[in-house]
């Protein structure tokens, strides 16, 4: 079991070694002129470069400021919203169809009109980013509701429960499994909509300081940032996986 | 193997008579999706008695005893628990279902699920250990109580569920063939340990079943029913001295005439 793993883990590092030696390749041969794709080897040295001088460190800080926050009134929202139309079967019927019309909307799309409200403001950030992360969360949480056994339900009529027990007690944990997964989503919305917001705000943080490295042309600086935006990613989606099996250890089956 | 001490006298015919009516049907119909299920049932369950409640599949067990639950009102007739008709659940009568892996939390540990109990009824905090400990060491979990119930076996889980029914120091125990998921091993061992709980507590049991001899092992009656419409057909009195015990009792002629006439009842459909 064990050794399938490590089997599977050398297996993804082969693959991602064969990409970048790919890359390294189509750069040797001048297939692509390194003003577009500069060679990984100074794509590597320019993130070195700039996480050394530090001169990096304040634009990941806001981008995560601006993901973190966003996702945060998105899992709220999300979680607080799902539970009042999940917790009534008539609502739930009634809202569904309208929730699935806004779940596919182009979050991107609402920069304009929040711009209009709002400004270019860091608030209207955060609106379009909760707006934009809310749904995976919200619709998992409605559905988390919709999914209590009916056993369950019985036991809490037997038991006496008031709503808000019910809600609080069963409900709610019933519905954490999905929640949680939906947040982990939730999680990637946030961080494209917050470069996306960057650069189209002029709001500071990575996603406009790659921008502007484009602009200029400093490609290497640039896949720099893509680079980090990768990191970033990866390493709030293990946290959240890391939450998700603290939080829902009642699952194993040690 | 030990034998079950189980301190419950043996009470005479007529004391039974004489013991007030716990729950009660009277003339109760109830019609489901348009389909007769219950037909003029009546029934007296009294207080201290152990009744249990065979019959076919689809003859109506279970709707009888959610009737008798509040989870179901009847069509027509009335279902009445000390006199007073039942229209909703009450703490004091409490259900142990057969399916205890979708009747408990799965995300709450084993003193997190008899807690419950304790929490609804609005009790501090404070108050609430001692008493979850006393009720888990009765069915034996004492040692299991931060576990969830995906780490504990079928048998474990339902004492479980027991456990909080115990919480709610029913007067009345409705058993939905609590034991029809377990190891004959397993049923045994609950079979004996229901019998001492019921007889320390003196509460009336609701206990349906398909199994002929679990019927007469446990009950001080056997009430069987007949389907399509579902109806009380005929009444066993089980005059089985208790306590009761696993080897001797089911060797007694008066057991086995039961089970030949149980049988006989229940052959006489095919």
């Amino acid at each position: 079991m064990k050794a399938r793993r490590l089997v599977w883990l050398g297996l993804s590092f082969v693959f991602a070694a064969a990409i970048i030696v790919a890359w390294q390749l189509i750069s040797n041969f001048g297939l692509v002129s390194p003003i577009f794709l500069p060679p990984p080897s100074r794509a590597w040295n320019a993130l070195v470069f700039n996480i050394e001088r530090g001169s990096l460190l304040p634009y990941v800080l806001l981008t995560l400021q601006h993901m973190f926050y966003g996702w945060l009134i998105a899992s709220f929202l999300g979680v607080a919203i799902g539970s009042l139309i999940g917790v009534s079967p008539a609502v739930r019927a009634y809202l569904a169809p309208m929730l699935e019309f806004f779940r596919p909307l182009p979050a991107s799309a609402l920069f304009p009109i929040a711009i209009a409200i709002f400004g270019l403001t860091e608030n209207m950030l955060l609106v379009v980013i909760g707006f934009g992360a809310l749904w995976p969360t919200l619709l998992a949480t409605v559905n988390g509701f919709a999914t209590v056994k009916p056993r369950l339900e019985e036991v809490s009529r037997l038991l006496g429960m008031s709503r808000r027990k019910f809600i609080f007690s069963v409900a709610l944990p019933n519905a954490m499994p999905e929640a949680l997964a939906g947040m982990r989503l939730s999680l990637t919305i946030a961080l494209i909509l917050s470069v996306t917001g960057e650069i189209l705000s002029g709001s500071d943080g990575l996603g406009r300081w790659v921008m502007l490295q484009a602009r200029g042309f400093r490609t290497p600086d640039l896949f720099a940032g893509v680079l980090l935006f990768g990191v970033i990613g990866y390493l709030s989606a293990q946290i959240v996986t890391y939450l998700e099996r603290r939080l829902l250890r009642w699952r194993a089956t040690p | 193997m030990t034998v079950t001490s189980i301190k419950r006298p043996v009470r005479p015919d007529d004391a039974a008579e004489a013991a007030p009516v716990a729950l009660g049907f009277k003339g109760v119909d109830v019609v489901l999706a348009d389909k007769l299920i219950l037909a003029g049932v009546d029934l007296d369950v009294r207080q201290g008695e152990f009744m249990c409640l065979i019959g076919a599949s689809g003859c109506g067990k279970t709707t009888l005893l959610r009737l008798a639950a509040g989870l179901l009102p009847p069509t027509k007739g009335e279902v009445r628990y000390l006199g007073n008709p039942i229209s909703e659940p009450r703490r004091d009568v409490a259900v142990v279902f057969q399916d205890y892996g979708d009747a408990l939390l799965p995300w709450r540990t084993a003193a997190g699920n008899v807690s419950l109990v304790y929490e609804t009824m609005g009790m501090p905090a404070s108050e609430r250990k001692s008493r979850i400990e006393g009720v888990l060491a009765k069915v034996g979990l004492l040692d299991h109580a931060e576990k969830f119930p995906a780490q504990l076996s079928g048998g474990m889980q339902q004492r479980l569920q027991i456990a909080r029914c115990l919480a709610q120091e029913p007067a009345v125990w409705l058993m939905d063939e609590p034991f029809g998921a377990l190891d004959a091993m397993t049923r045994h061992a609950l079979q004996d340990e229901i019998m001492r709980i019921v007889a320390e507590s003196g509460t009336t049991v609701f206990f349906v079943t398909h199994d002929l001899e679990e019927a007469i092992y446990l009950g001080d009656r056997v009430v069987a029913m007949k389907p399509h419409p579902g109806r009380v057909a005929q009444t066993f009195d089980v005059k089985l001295a208790r306590p009761r015990d696993r080897r001797l009792t089911p060797e007694q002629p008066e057991f086995l005439r039961l089970r030949r006439e149980l049988y006989d009842f229940i052959e006489a459909d095919h």
